[in-house]
């Protein structure tokens, strides 16, 4: 038998089958995670679009500003 | 996969699951552990991409965690003696009678291989990754995982000539 003979051998096998609760438990926590993403981007959105109304739409930039640059901490030993 | 979208994670997630659990188990060599792995890294990318943070190549990415999980799971606990190892790698399509004889034979055979050797002869054979892809894995040349290759592929022969 050649390499080429086993390498075809091997290829006509299937994967072993996944277990139902790792789907279960993958797709449960995951649908889980990205609705809460999903809520909150929707209020998110809700709240920046009323501080426009207000006509507080400076804030709402401050906030993205705030929220999306990495912050730097440090810890003194006094 | 843009944030919040719960179809494309699953989606995703059924193209890959039997993949990845396949190379966690032939890395691991544990069920149990090979799932807590898949879970762990499916959980670990819905909490990056609802955070906005979609891997630009998810296989290269999913590929890499699971081997990076497996790979500090494996420093953490000894290896099993392959007499402690029951677990199957691959499966015999039914009313395939060669690959069904020979099957037990093969499966004990790929986890007596080395294993960066069994590494690619999985991800060749089973995920049609290239060498390139999995020299850049194993952090290796192209060279060496196509020698791995071909080593693990031999010792198979002579395992199916010994027994066949």
């Amino acid at each position: 038998m050649d390499d080429e003979r086993i390498a075809r051998l091997l290829r006509g096998y299937r994967l072993p089958e996944v277990s139902p609760d790792l789907d279960h438990r993958v797709l449960t926590e995951g649908a889980a995670i990205m609705e809460r993403a999903r809520l909150r981007g929707a209020v998110e959105d809700v709240g920046r679009s009323l501080l426009h109304q207000l006509g507080f739409g400076y804030l709402a930039w401050l906030i993205d500003l705030v929220t999306t640059t990495d912050a730097e901490y440090r810890v003194e030993l006094i | 996969m843009i944030r919040g979208e719960s179809e494309a994670f699953a989606e995703l997630y059924q193209k890959y699951r039997a993949r990845l659990h396949q190379y966690a188990l032939s890395l691991i060599r544990s069920r149990m552990e090979a799932e807590d792995v898949v879970h762990d890294v499916f959980v670990g990318l819905a909490k990056q991409a609802s955070g906005g943070r979609v891997p630009r190549e998810p296989s290269a990415y999913l590929y890499g965690s699971v081997r990076n999980r497996c790979v500090d799971r494996r420093r953490r606990k000894p290896a099993l003696s392959l007499d402690d190892v029951d677990l199957d790698l691959i499966v015999a399509p039914p009313g395939d009678e060669e690959r069904i004889e020979l099957r037990r034979l093969l499966n004990r055979a790929l986890l007596a291989l080395p294993a960066e050797q069994a590494e690619v002869v999985v991800l060749r054979t089973w995920h049609d990754l290239e060498f390139a892809a999995i020299a850049a894995m194993q952090g290796t040349s192209v060279n060496t995982a196509l020698s791995r290759y071909q080593y693990g592929l031999s010792k198979l022969r002579k395992e199916l000539g010994v027994h066949g």
